[in-house]
């Protein structure tokens, strides 16, 4: 039985993925359990200059999920090279470094400084992150910005490029070919949903950012319709994620059209989410009778 | 850290609106630093899935105690286990409160249940003299002053109504007492209007002071970032500190209150 997939020429053991923001640099979780048996990891976005994020309380616990606004709190580029990068180099599981920035000559910038270092596998290219207010947002909202932010890393960067599509546009499919017409060479979707959480006593929003973004399990409809969609439209590999709590929810992706998938905000709920996923993905599997994963990847059929 | 699985083994009410709850685990449980703290995941919520952090209050081999106030839908939900309902939760995480070697007399100043991540010091440091001050509104919120006083060489508490112990504030006693005191070091816990106050105090005498903080948590291992507190060191320099795991104790005079 078999749980590996190969996208973009690069081989993951298995299908499950940790989403960016909810797993630092990876330090953290190695603490509860050995990270190099998930299939792959994603770090924190990382920026040309060190931010410090919005002001707190950057989070809202909402019904069966949560909305965050950390605004892309994170060391800077040089720094994420000199203290976090040396510890990914060690790593035997798919490292996927996410870049976000405020300008296209940021995110150049970042995607050069990262393109020969030996830790990372792909790029991940964060144009959909809603709490930043100038850049983030408006990059990832548009088809032609997206196709040109995309077309302008893509000379940067020597390694797979993954775009990481916003689900807050009007057409995901026409999105998702921007991203494809840019040079793209795979692209991950959902990143967060806008949502907001208000306080009736204080008759003020909870988040001191106003607005942040939803995610967890409340939103993996919404992720499913999207990465289904967006499989439709192109023809390389799509990274679904959007709520991902059990071994079905994964193969629920994949059979929309998913390669393979990234899991969030369940390793907030509970520390081992990840890796309970991989054995539970194993069981289910065995018990489906699935011999390969990646037999099942884009195997929806509608009514 | 590790994420332990416990057994409810007691939910009992301590006042209005606070319980306290005994967590039992077959495994052998490690030492604990008094302020830190467990990540406690709320029982029987689909819908509500956030762990939720609480100070570890007092700790044996095999189970804790945690004092619990009811402040919304989880710690309501808490609220209402039962002996035999089972509950992960990750600890100990956190920095908790470190004493140096000069440190013999410690100022213990905390508002109502703010006392509790500060019981266990006296384990940690056997050798201290510990002067404990507690405030708390009226005197049937009065819940931690015989633990204290267990331990403390001298105790005073106070009530905003008089209704019980000295009226006033607990800052107010301690500004009176240090000149005989001579506190080396001050720990604290409370409110932000609390902490304000303390540190005024701390200022005044030049006193080295820290607090455990509190904030919205996520993940509470340090990977998401949501429970940051902004310090300010003495040359000026910003930082987010990381509440769950660079805290939850910090220094009085680098916090933004």
């Amino acid at each position: 039985m078999k749980m590996n997939v190969k996208i973009c020429g690069v081989d993951f053991k298995n299908p499950v993925i940790t989403a960016s923001g909810t797993f630092g640099f990876g330090k953290e979780y190695s603490e509860f359990y050995d990270i190099n048996e998930l299939g792959g990891i994603c770090t924190k976005g990382v920026t040309l200059e060190p931010r410090l994020g919005n002001d707190t309380p950057r989070i809202a616990e909402t019904y069966g999920g949560l909305l965050n606004s950390v605004g892309l709190q994170n060391p800077g580029v040089d720094k994420f090279i000199e203290h976090d990068l040396p510890f990914l180099e060690g790593l035997k599981t798919v490292v996927i470094a996410n870049i976000a920035g405020k300008t296209l000559d940021d995110y150049c910038e970042v995607a050069e400084k990262l393109s020969d270092k030996k830790g990372i596998d792909f790029l991940e290219l964060n144009i959909s992150c809603p709490n930043v207010k100038a850049g983030g947002m408006a990059f990832g909202i548009l088809p032609c910005s997206v196709e040109e932010v995309t077309k302008a890393v893509k000379k940067f960067s020597k390694k797979p490029l993954m775009v990481k599509l916003s689900p807050n546009v009007s057409s995901i499919a026409d999105n998702a070919r921007a991203a494809e017409n840019g040079g793209a060479d795979c692209i991950s979707l959902i990143n967060t949903v806008t949502g907001m959480a208000i306080d009736y006593k204080t008759r003020k929003p909870i988040l001191k950012n106003n607005i942040g973004g939803l995610s967890g399990p409340a939103i993996k409809p919404i992720a499913l319709r999207m990465v289904y969609e967006a499989a439709r439209a192109v023809k390389i590999p799509i990274i679904g994620l959007g709520g991902i709590m059990t071994a079905e929810d994964i193969l629920e992706f994949m059979i929309a059209g998913a390669s393979a998938v990234q899991v969030g905000s369940a390793n907030i709920f509970n520390p081992c989410a990840a890796i309970n996923l991989v054995n539970e993905l194993t069981n289910l599997l065995k018990s489906c009778k699935i011999d390969k994963i990646d037999e099942i990847i884009g195997t929806l059929e509608l009514n | 850290m590790k994420d332990f699985l416990f057994t409810v083994k007691e939910n009992r009410v301590i006042t209005s609106g606070v319980f306290e709850l005994t967590l039992t685990t077959s495994e052998v449980l490690p030492s604990v630093k008094a302020g830190q703290f467990v990540h406690l995941e709320v029982p029987n919520s689909e819908s509500r899935l956030l762990r939720r952090p609480f100070c570890l209050f007092k700790t044996y081999a095999h189970s804790i105690i945690l004092l619990i106030a009811v402040v919304g839908k989880g710690t309501d939900k808490l609220s209402q286990v039962k002996s035999g309902d089972k509950l992960k939760g990750i600890m100990p995480i956190g920095n908790g409160f470190t004493l140096k070697d000069t440190d013999k007399k410690v100022a213990i100043i905390c508002g109502g249940i703010g006392a509790a991540p500060l019981y266990e010091i006296f384990k940690n440091y056997p050798d201290r003299e510990f002067f404990t001050y507690l405030g708390y509104k009226t005197k049937n919120a009065v819940y931690l002053n015989d633990d204290f006083a267990a331990f403390s060489k001298q105790i005073t508490v106070c009530t905003d109504d008089g209704s019980f112990g000295v009226k006033g504030f607990p800052t107010d006693c301690l500004d009176r007492d240090i000149p005989m005191i001579k506190p080396d070091v001050i720990l604290t816990c409370g409110t932000e209007g609390f902490l304000k106050a303390v540190k005024k105090v701390a200022a005044k005498h030049n006193i080295p002071a820290f607090m455990s903080g509190e904030a919205r948590m996520g993940c509470g291992v340090g990977a998401c970032l949501v429970c940051t507190c902004k310090l300010k060191n003495k040359n000026g320099e910003v930082a987010n500190k990381r509440a769950c795991v660079d805290g939850p104790v910090f220094p009085l005079e680098e916090i933004e209150l």
